[in-house]
């Protein structure tokens, strides 16, 4: 379980996250949902231990982790941009962990996270041949070859299209339920976090405004925020969409 | 703290340190020279030199010609940059012209003096072409000249690199919208270049002011600036005090030119994206441009094809029969063959050691979580060293090292050189290190990599080409510079730029440009294989 505790962090004189206070169990898919400039990138990179929190306490399965480095606390994260290494084709970028880690995955495993993302055909290419669905399908098999703790996604799907954006939906909740493993990812799409997560922390001007499962978030939200930002423009969605087929069922309606 | 970067505060530390102890120390010595006269600490030598006979003509001098200069530079740059840019003229005419327009920077400038006096003089090649001198090329027309050809090639680079990011679509938006020709251009092309013809003028009045190759050749009894500080230094009354306040006076238009320099960058215009288009079919500007550049790209040549005729014939002008026989005597004379192994010795280091100070540099300044104060002290550094004749860094490690163990080194003069064409190569390394992707050390560092690491496995990898440039950029300067080197090479420590003002001493001519033509070829070699290595480089990534 991870545990934040009364984190708070500034950037010159700036708050950024006031007083956070969060448990995330084991085996989760969080999503963490906020208007752009919210401070959901700092609370990523605070859990990743990229940035050091001003006060307050991160705790990790009742251990004390705060102070430990970045590199110590076994979480791995895949960026927004994905950040490969142009330089190495797709299965050493895969692979590139293991040389620093010997035998942290065992070939057989590598072979397993190939086979789910669907990487086999890829292995030789080189990064910019790949599409971005392809890229995403890459950093992540990269990043699970390292077995983390937890995994963080920075705004996994925004960079993708349509139909794409829905399987790497599916194979992020696929790896999340098959190896059990705690998934906080970072997105400003009510749609995507309230549809891949188990639940939703949504995050106003540094504050939490409202943490919990996608389905007391639409039934009971729990102020003014939730209400305007996250479920208008899901209402709004709906609407449009419903518009859309409704017409349709009209026109086939009258063609009988 | 969370992330230690020990290393790169070492490494930032280690280039701090090189700063102060050969840009800082000996430029603050110099100016604490200057104020050291006979009578004890003052003013004095100001005064002496200020009012003293020559020296304000000689400013005078060299204002008015670097800006005749730069005018005239600026000009035909930008006409070279236009047939390049705003033609439809054949790409292997381009490409020619293009390549031939750089050429003379793998020259000294020292150099280019004497191939004026060969050329223009009375014995002159085309001075007998023509039948007659077709000017006094001692004095002022002289060094006009020399500066144009030295400073051309910069010049065009800067506008040809300019032009190449103006979105030239907005020449068919202006034509649609009804303007006329003239309006088209200025809107289109002159306006976007304003920020970047001021830049050009300033930095080639800044290089001309500063050089000290060409006068040294055709300065003749038209004093300027760099003379007089050379005569205060090195000449026959040396005074180490006045020349240390001659010293100080360069250095105030340097520093008011790059300062200029960097108010002028505000005026960059940025398009946001660059879009092809088809250029307006046009044969009348076609042709002219393809006339005029030809004709600029004919006289620089014209004026250095006595670098291959002169050491190629018997006797220049009484025996035109050719001989390889002087290449053979600078062969088998074994101290110029020495001299050019010093060369290529000093080159070489140059190029090394340049490339780690700038790599370690850039690194601490595009990819750490330094302080943005430490940062800024860096990129000071780089306009500093930007802002500082060679020659003033030359008179100041005279000072400061001379009876050190330092003294006639060739560490001294590899340093010398690696703190004086600091700027560009740090730049060119800063940019490309902070184009690369921004989460790469974090990544790496979350699969197991060390710091040093990541930068052996990764970055330096994709810095490939940049690291290939700065190497050239490194080599090539260290071949052709003269201006630092001439106040601290030794006689042990002799390279080809000071044995040429050696032999001009001796009016040893052959020996000059047979010595000039080893530069140019070793630095067509490099910059060729370097280039090849480059281009197959990002050919591989395309």
């Amino acid at each position: 379980m991870l545990e934040l505790k009364h984190v708070k962090k500034s950037y010159d004189n700036v708050t950024i996250l006031e007083d956070m206070n969060l448990k995330i169990q084991d085996g989760e898919i969080v999503s963490i949902l906020g208007p752009s400039g919210c401070g959901k990138t700092t609370l990523l990179n605070l859990v990743l231990g990229l940035t050091p929190a001003d006060s307050g306490q991160i705790i990790f399965d009742g251990k004390d982790i705060t102070e430990v480095p970045m590199e110590e606390r076994g979480f791995n994260i895949v960026f927004q941009d994905y950040a490969l290494f142009p330089n190495l084709n797709v299965y050493k970028n895969i692979t590139y962990g293991l040389k620093n880690r010997p035998g942290i995955s065992s070939e057989k495993e590598v072979e397993e996270f190939i086979d789910l993302l669907g990487l086999r055909e890829h292995l030789d290419k080189k990064i910019e041949q790949l599409s971005g669905g392809q890229k995403q399908r890459v950093a992540l098999a990269r990043t699970m070859v390292m077995k983390p703790k937890i995994l963080l996604l920075d705004e996994p799907l925004s960079a993708l299209d349509g139909v794409i954006k829905e399987s790497i939906k599916e194979k992020i909740k696929e790896i999340a339920r098959d190896f059990h493993l705690t998934t906080i990812i970072v997105t400003h799409d009510p749609e995507e976090a309230l549809t891949l997560s188990d639940k939703v922390l949504i995050v106003n001007k540094g504050r939490i405004s409202q943490y919990g499962a996608p389905r007391e978030i639409i039934m009971t939200p729990q102020n003014n925020f939730v209400k305007e930002f996250i479920l208008n423009q899901l209402e709004i969605k709906k609407n449009n969409i419903f518009a859309l087929f409704h017409q349709n069922m009209a026109r086939s309606m009258q063609a009988v | 703290m969370v992330r230690k970067e020990r290393e790169i505060k070492t490494i930032y530390a280690l280039v701090l340190a090189i700063f102060v102890v050969f840009l800082a120390v000996p430029i603050l010595r110099l100016l604490l020279e200057s104020f050291v006269g006979e009578a004890g600490a003052g003013i004095e030598n100001y005064v002496e030199v200020l009012t003293g006979r020559g020296f304000l003509t000689a400013l005078g001098n060299s204002v008015a010609v670097s800006v005749c200069s730069a005018l005239l530079a600026t000009v035909l740059a930008f006409f070279l940059a236009y047939s390049i840019q705003y033609t439809n003229l054949n790409k292997r005419f381009k490409r020619v012209i293009w390549t031939l327009a750089v050429l003379p920077m793998l020259l000294p400038t020292i150099t280019y003096g004497f191939a004026i006096i060969y050329s223009f003089g009375r014995q002159g090649l085309l001075t007998r072409l023509f039948g007659r001198q077709l000017f006094d090329i001692y004095g002022f027309h002289g060094l006009l000249f020399g500066y144009v050809i030295y400073t051309l090639p910069i010049s065009f680079l800067l506008i040809l690199n300019t032009m190449g990011f103006i979105d030239k679509k907005f020449m068919v938006v202006s034509r649609v919208m009804g303007d006329s020709p003239v309006r088209t251009f200025w809107q289109t092309i002159i306006r976007p270049l304003l920020g970047t013809l001021a830049a050009s003028f300033v930095q080639c009045f800044f290089l001309c002011f500063t050089d000290y190759g060409i006068p040294a050749s055709v300065g003749g009894e038209y004093e300027v600036v760099a003379t007089v500080l050379y005569n205060e230094m090195l000449g026959s009354i040396p005074n180490f005090n006045r020349g240390a306040v001659v010293a100080m006076m360069m250095l105030i238009p340097s520093v008011l030119s790059i300062a200029l320099l960097k108010y002028l960058e505000r005026y960059n215009v940025r398009y946001t994206r660059i879009s092809r288009i088809e250029l307006k079919k046009n044969p009348a500007r076609d042709a002219v441009c393809a006339a005029g550049s030809s004709e600029i790209i004919i006289s620089v040549l014209a004026i250095f094809a006595v670098i291959f005729v002169v050491p190629l014939v018997q006797e220049w002008p009484y025996q035109v029969s050719f001989t390889l026989e002087h290449v053979r005597a600078v062969l088998e004379d074994s101290s110029l063959s020495g001299v050019y192994k010093n060369s290529i010795f000093v080159a070489v280091c140059t190029a090394l050691a340049g490339l780690l100070i700038t790599y370690g540099a850039a690194l601490a300044t595009a990819r750490s979580g330094l302080n943005g104060k430490l940062k800024g002290v860096i990129d000071a550094i780089a306009l500093i060293t930007n802002t500082i004749p060679g020659m003033v860094i030359g008179i100041a490690f005279m000072f400061i090292f001379s009876g050190t163990p330092l003294q006639n080194t060739f560490a001294l003069i590899i340093l010398c050189n690696v703190v004086h064409f600091f700027s560009t190569p740090y730049l060119m390394m800063r940019n490309s290190l902070s184009k690369l992707n921004s989460s790469w050390e974090t990544t790496a560092s979350l699969m197991g990599d060390t710091w040093i690491k990541t930068i052996v496995r990764i970055v330096t990898p994709n810095m490939t080409s940049t690291i290939l440039e700065v190497f050239s950029y490194y080599f090539v300067n260290a071949m052709v510079t003269v201006s630092a080197v001439i106040f601290i090479a030794g006689a042990r420590t002799m390279v080809i730029t000071t044995k040429i003002k050696e032999l001009q001493y001796y009016t040893k001519f052959n020996e000059v440009f047979v010595l000039s033509l080893f530069i140019l070829g070793t630095n067509l070699i490099v910059k060729g294989i370097l280039g090849y290595m480059i281009k197959r480089k990002e050919k591989k990534e395309r």
